[in-house]
């Protein structure tokens, strides 16, 4: 009977632990949430931008349609540039949505053994949708005039490429970006938990099917290798009037190199831009060990975007 | 003769300890696997 008694306690105080947690980081939160209903905003879902299957997204229109003109936040979903759909990023949506910014999740071609698609042609694709998304919010009576680019790792990569390498081409001036963990460079001493270190083979590898283009090994470290990977490196395009940058890494993170952000990081504290480098020194790629850290990076976000992206 | 004796309570004490500080710790282990954290390197995920 007593050892009934032992177990049933620990089950309890292993349940009563998890929950407590639970609660504490939904508390921390709780600003950044939403109760999604018509007098918050509404949604138009899997709107086309191609005609691939995966070319569709999902526009957040506020109730207040009443603005001379809205700022637009793309949200670009993670999942390694292989899955994750916009659907998982709902709650954000809603969220900036809420604030009274038109926004939008984009779904591009996840890059599969069947299809050749990669990061390059997955920020092609964004940068095909852009234009239709405004010209869509424009269509419904939201006129844009004004973006932010935003995503969490894959989502937030695409979102830095496009920041910095297509905000001239953008149909609204690109006024800032914000995002977590996404790869922002590919150099082989960095990615070292996928032994590109130790081959320059398996460097080649991994990077020709991130860049879309075969990549020779014996161009690793060389100019030309930099050249190679330009379009899917926002580091490389890196210069003075870069937008404005909100970004979160974890130190311990293995999925995407920690030491890619803190060359991304260098360089745009050398070129001058304005940006907040927020680092999670217990976590990994999900950023899961700092909470306050998150909630700092979401404050650091609604402070930027009151700062850049007033009308 | 009481069924909660002395030597009980203190078991049952260290057994509900042992379950606050396991239900913290191996959810976070768990989570730093799959999540490319610190335990394993995220090598699960």
């Amino acid at each position: 009977m007593f050892v009934l008694i032992c177990i049933g306690a620990f089950v309890g105080a292993f349940a009563l632990s998890n929950a407590i947690h639970l609660a504490y980081a939904n508390y921390l939160t709780r600003e950044y949430r939403v109760n999604w209903s018509d007098e918050v905003g509404t949604v138009r879902t899997d709107l086309a931008y191609g005609e691939g299957d995966a070319q569709k997204y999902d526009l957040y229109l506020p109730a207040d349609s009443s603005k001379d003109s809205y700022g637009l936040i793309v949200y670009l979903h993670a999942g390694g540039f292989t899955t994750g759909d916009k659907s998982g990023d709902a709650e954000t949506l809603e969220y900036f949505c809420s604030l009274g910014y038109v926004t939008a999740g984009i779904n591009y071609t996840l890059a599969s053994e069947e299809n050749h698609a990669s990061v390059y042609t997955q920020s092609e694709e964004i940068k095909a949708a852009v234009p239709q998304v405004v010209e869509k919010a424009r269509e419904l009576g939201y006129n844009v005039d004004r973006m932010a680019m935003a995503g969490g790792s894959a989502g937030g990569a695409l979102a830095l490429i496009y920041a910095y390498r297509d905000a001239d081409e953008a149909p609204a001036p690109v006024r800032m970006v914000f995002e977590a963990v996404g790869p922002s460079s590919f150099y082989p001493e960095d990615w070292t938990s996928y032994g590109t270190d130790q081959s320059p083979e398996a460097a080649a590898a991994l990077f020709s099917a991130m860049r879309g283009e075969a990549v020779d090994p014996d161009i690793l470290g060389t100019p030309a290798y930099d050249e190679l990977m330009k379009p899917i490196s926002p580091l490389l395009w890196v210069e003075e009037d870069t937008v404005p940058t909100v970004m979160a890494y974890g130190k311990y993170d293995r999925v995407q190199p920690y030491a890619a952000s803190v060359r991304l990081d260098r360089a745009l504290t050398e070129a001058g831009v304005d940006h907040a480098y927020i680092v999670c020194e217990h976590s990994g790629h999900g950023l899961q060990n700092d909470l306050a850290e998150g909630v700092r990076y979401n404050e650091t976000v609604n402070d930027y975007l009151d700062r850049y992206m007033a009308s | 003769m009481t069924f909660f004796t002395k030597k009980r309570l203190v078991i049952l004490a260290i057994v509900i300890v042992c379950g606050l500080i396991l239900g913290r710790l191996v959810p976070r282990a768990i989570l730093n696997a799959l999540l490319g954290g610190a335990l394993f390197g995220g090598d699960v995920l």
